[in-house]
């Protein structure tokens, strides 16, 4: 183990180091992922993407790092047919709200091709995006929209909270065969915490209890663990102890951990920083009253944001965001 | 280009070959024994076997919901072909995927696709594998004039010009988008003048000619194998059956579709090239057509017995699972 | 569990609507089936309303003098007197599934309860919300949910509560076959049993209890129909039937702390079973009950019937306290809210059973009966005692008995003078070797 801490995007960035180190086929492409940089000795520097997370990455792959122009339908397309036939493409969606002009390929391409041609395709491709509020981006750069692709079937969706399991994820992501969202929260991108040297997966459908506890389970994943964990840690200064499970992966989806939570305490709290209509929330309710009905000794909760757009003002987006106050209250509708 | 006579007698097995699968299934429609959404490539099978004898079996082409002439001509086997279009087992896509996503990862076909204008970034992400993994092969979309006023075209046509990508973009300008009349939707009089905007070249080749497709494409399959980037191929065809199966087809004039069926017949205008320039005789491709129309019977009635696929297999190649 | 409405009835093929005349039972007080419950008017005829199951007259929707359609509902029984009951849920759903329909001019009722599918509506009062883990683990324990008590949300039985209620049933302890008593054992050495009042259970020795675990085993015993306690069918809760059922917990001697009516169980146990008694400490005892006494007890069935745990509760603070005690808002305050819930586990039935008992055995006992008594007895008696004002008279008739009157202390010595009172206990319990 290291006391090594590196942010959230400082471990993508080196989960695609290495990536890229390790599998020749292994490319990235996306808006501005290389970001310009000196060009024939030009005295510039690359931006490497709009947050800066890929930055170096062109210096060190200069043929597998490809900026495209911004055509998302282009990007994501084409990455779909690079992964069919040989290259294990990294796309990047510039932020998560872009989906909609790229959905086809993910939705009817990507997602089917291998059930279509009856198992005679694989898409071994990434799309790395950045999602979630928390940065004033308002109402098109900032949704939360993994439930969507977690609908999809045939697509595998991933969010870490924390930048050990980025890191970890990401190199999951590129290797698996299939295509993977991996979403990148704004509010965790900058987070710090320790990450392991070297090269190692954190493997999908397999969430963590991030903080043991009795009496209620709190359910969450991205954003919300550290909200879901501040609320831990307040409920225990009056008595009550949270168990925060963090999915890290919706699809596949670690539904023993959450029944195993759930039959554990009783009580669940699902924390979800995405809208609550057909939403993870509901899906984890839904599951927890189907699968673990005989445990439930409280109703199920949801703490999501609002059905309603994302707001600019940061007042309103902070009240739109699911807060540890609002975990809390939650727990205390329970008894 | 050179057309050997083994070629051309391929060529024609194609052409046939599509007519009359075309033609039965349309017959086993009628008689209720397929299912599903059904669009037929006959009248424009030049365009496909033109482009396809220019390409090698690792060249990869994508295709559209109008796509059984496109897998033909990319060498799928027929009898696979048609189980899929029964549903069966032993289908192609092993009955999961229809009509409109017949593929063979080995033949180079990546598959049918029911979205209009989807197979183009696919191809493009090909010829982008071919690029980087220097592979020496050359992707193709087919794509009707339909596709090319999908934005997936403008941004694949774009960056594939940007990266000089070999691929060769064959537009099937049918004269209809579905049932709306080209020219209703589109401002430009020629889809190959779209090139421009991405500095790409093009050329317009006689669709119902199997000789002019393929040696235009030739040219195109060349230049991107040499490295030279993307061509826009528009070939002028006609639908000769409808945009479905079923389709009452009020919104054609009667004199065009006979002049086109009648006059410009792609099978009819091989044969008589062929026959004017002393390559093939009439003898031969009459043999041909025999073959075909057994290989074709032998195919339905395999297929009408083939076992339906398991119930299990519907939760089966949704995910490639890894041990 | 269940619950039984009364409704306005159609007494004839014109009859539309009928007047409440008068309601002839108490709220709160049972019916028999086929009693008279309810008188109505009608078309200026008076009609009797026979109840059409037994129970508990629970809630009144409609006074006498009013006049309402028929089907409209009036009242309601319960089965048990303190089931989980939501007057106006029940209502919803009776008009909902019964009617009266609304008249054409009236708006269809904007609840959603009312208008939405079942998703939303109220659970039935005769299904009280049960939390899925708590019917789970009854399930596969056998256990019987109207049993158990909910302390959830609106009354939901929560895993917890099922859990508390094996808890309590593994402390029963069998004194005659088919009868568990419950008890509490806390602490290891000498073992000292504390006898509850009446209408009391053990939690009013928490302090004793709490102060002398470290060196006792305390040994708590609720009797017949108090907390977790069976409560069997019977007339009367005899005190030497108590006795009896203390003196089958001690199987060695042991001291016996008992208060007012417990005071009674104690020296009867001491007459009894003298071999069990170590020592016996009696606080603010009794051999004849004061008419004061007769009338608080009695008081005190009926409202319990009738009343709230915490109208209970509120009712006996003057009776049992002392003028400074009650003149502390603080203690005052916080006595009533413990005494509440102490109060809710001593049912109405129990009360009347008890008291039967307590009435039987005034007077049954004399001083001289007492000169028999070979334990050395401690005797605590508050000076300003309203209930049980003889305590000294029992002083002196034991001949080994030393007696502490606490001035200006009231009749819940335990509780007002816990500390004097606990330390009193503790210099008897030395002082016996």
């Amino acid at each position: 183990m290291t006391d090594r801490k590196l942010s959230v995007a400082a471990a993508i960035n080196e989960a695609l180091h290495i990536a890229m180190q390790t599998d020749p086929d292994v490319i990235l492409l996306g808006e501005d992922v290389a970001g310009g940089g000196a060009r024939d000795g030009d005295d510039v520097d690359e931006m490497g993407g709009v947050l800066g997370v890929t930055k170096g990455l062109v210096k060190a792959f200069p043929d597998r790092v490809l900026d495209t122009p911004i055509s998302e339908m282009g990007i994501i397309g084409t990455a779909v047919g690079a992964a069919a036939t040989g290259l294990r493409p990294v796309a990047e969606l510039m932020f998560m709200d872009f989906l909609g002009t790229c959905l086809d390929p993910l939705l009817n391409q990507a997602a089917k091709l291998r059930y279509m041609f009856g198992g005679k395709a694989r898409v071994p491709l990434t799309v790395r995006t950045v999602s979630g509020a928390g940065m004033q981006a308002a109402a098109q750069h900032s949704q939360s929209l993994y439930w969507i692709t977690t609908g999809i079937p045939g697509l595998k969706t991933v969010i870490p909270s924390n930048p050990a399991d980025a890191k970890g994820l990401l190199l999951s992501a590129i290797r698996d065969d299939n295509p993977v969202i991996f979403c990148e929260p704004k509010t965790v991108l900058y987070a710090s915490g320790p990450v392991p040297e070297g090269d190692y997966e954190v493997p999908f459908g397999k969430a963590k209890i991030v903080r043991e506890g009795s009496d209620v389970s709190l359910i969450a994943f991205g954003a919300t663990v550290r909200v879901a964990l501040q609320a831990a840690e307040r409920l225990a200064a009056d008595g009550t102890s949270a168990e925060v499970l963090d999915l890290r992966s919706l699809q596949p989806l670690d539904e023993e951990a959450i029944l195993t939570t759930l039959a554990k305490t009783g009580s669940v709290v699902i924390v979800d920083e995405a809208t609550p209509r057909c939403g993870i929330a509901s899906d984890v309710a839904a599951l927890c009253v189907d699968q673990g009905f005989d445990h439930l000794n409280t109703p199920v909760k949801r703490v999501t944001a609002p059905h309603c757009p994302v707001p600019f003002a940061k007042v309103l987006e902070d009240a739109y965001m699911p807060s540890a106050e609002r975990v809390i209250a939650a727990v205390a509708e329970l008894s | 280009m050179e057309l050997k006579p083994d070629d051309l007698r391929l060529a024609y097995r194609h052409m046939r070959m599509i007519r009359l699968f075309e033609e039965k299934l349309s017959d086993l429609v009628q008689a209720g024994k397929l299912g599903g959404f059904l669009h037929l490539y006959a009248g424009e099978e030049a365009v496909a076997v033109g482009v396809c004898s220019q390409l090698q079996e690792t060249d990869v082409v994508t295709s559209t919901h109008r796509g059984h002439g496109h897998c033909i001509a990319k060498g799928v086997e027929v009898p696979g072909m048609m189980a899929e279009l029964f549903g069966r087992a032993t289908g192609t896509c092993k009955g999961k995927g229809g009509s409109m996503h017949i593929a063979d990862m080995d033949k180079g076909m990546l598959g049918a696709n029911g979205i209009v204008g989807a197979g183009i970034p696919l191809a493009t992400g090909a010829a982008l594998t071919a690029k980087l993994k220097r592979t020496g092969n050359v992707a193709v979309a087919f794509f009707g004039d339909g596709a090319s006023n999908q934005g997936q075209f403008h941004e694949s046509l774009n960056m594939a010009a940007n990266w000089q990508l070999p691929v060769v973009y064959v537009v099937e300008n049918n004269g209809f988008g579905e049932f709306t009349p080209t020219e209703f939707v589109v401002p430009v009089r020629d889809i190959a003048e779209r090139a421009r905007s991405y500095a790409m070249r093009s050329e317009i080749a006689d669709g119902m000619d199997f000789f002019d497709v393929a040696e235009k494409a030739s040219k195109a399959i060349a230049a991107a194998r040499a490295g030279e980037g993307p061509t826009l191929l528009e070939c002028k065809t006609y639908r000769f059956m409808g945009h479905f199966v079923g389709d009452p087809l009020p919104y054609r004039h009667k004199e065009e579709a006979e002049d086109w069926i009648q006059n410009r017949d792609p099978l009819q205008g091989f044969e008589r090239t062929v026959a004017e320039r002393g390559l093939l005789s009439a003898g031969e491709l009459r043999v041909i057509d025999g073959d075909v129309e057994r290989e074709l019977a032998a195919a339905v009635a395999a297929a009408e017995e083939a076992p339906l696929p398991s119930i299990d297999e519907l939760l089966t190649d949704v995910y490639v699972e890894t041990a | 569990m269940g619950t039984t409405a009364i409704a306005m009835p159609k007494l004839g093929m014109t009859m539309e609507e009928g007047t409440v005349v008068e309601w002839p039972v108490a709220l709160g007080q049972h019916v028999e089936k086929g009693q008279i419950v309810l008188v109505i008017e009608s078309e200026k005829n008076e009609a009797e309303i026979e109840a059409t199951a037994a129970g508990f007259l629970r809630h009144v929707y409609v006074d006498p003098g009013e006049v309402v359609p028929c089907k409209t509902l009036l009242a309601a029984l319960t089965d048990a007197v303190d089931e989980p009951f939501d007057a106006e849920t029940f209502a919803t759903e009776h008009r909902a599934r019964y009617g009266p329909e609304p008249a054409a001019a009236e708006p269809a009722p904007a609840t959603p309860a009312a208008s939405a599918g079942p998703a939303v509506a109220a659970p039935s009062p005769a299904r009280r919300p049960v939390a899925p883990a708590a019917r789970a683990l009854a399930r596969k324990l056998g256990l019987d949910l109207d049993a158990i008590r909910g302390t959830g949300p609106h009354g939901r039985v929560v895993r917890q509560d099922v859990e508390a209620h094996v808890a309590a049933r593994e402390r029963l302890v069998e004194v005659e076959p088919g009868v568990g008593l419950e008890v509490l054992r806390e602490g290891e050495g000498e073992p000292v049993l504390f006898l509850p009042g009446f209408g009391s259970d053990v939690s009013s020795f928490a302090m004793q209890i709490h102060s002398l675990r470290p060196t006792h085993t305390c040994i708590g015993l609720n009797p017949r129909g108090v907390g977790g306690s069976d409560a069997p069918e019977a007339d009367v809760y005899a005190v030497e039937r108590a006795a009896d059922d203390a003196a089958a917990i001690c199987d060695t001697p042991t001291h016996i702390v008992g208060a007012s009516l417990g005071a009674a169980t104690a020296l009867e146990l001491a007459l009894r079973h003298p071999e069990r008694v170590r020592s016996l400490t009696l606080i603010t005892p009794f051999l004849v009950r004061s008419a004061r006494l007769r009338a608080v007890t009695e008081a005190w069935a009926r409202l319990a019937a009738e009343a709230s745990p915490e109208a209970v509760a509120s009712f006996l603070l003057p009776w049992l306290f002392s003028e400074t005690y009650l003149a502390d808002d603080t203690a005052r305050e916080r006595t009533l809210r413990g005494l509440a819930p102490a109060v809710a586990r001593v049912p109405a039935a129990t009360l009347e059973r008890t008291r039967a008992g307590l009435e039987a055995w005034s007077g049954r006992r004399s001083p001289d009966d007492l000169g028999e008594l070979r334990a050395p007895a401690l005797i605590l008696i508050g000076a300003q005692d309203l209930l049980t004002p003889d305590g000294e008279s029992v002083g002196a008739a034991l001949p080994h008995a030393h007696t502490i009157v606490i001035s200006g202390a009231g009749h819940g010595l335990a509780i007002e003078e816990g500390d004097t009172v606990t330390r009193a206990i503790r210099e008897h319990l030395a002082s016996v070797r």
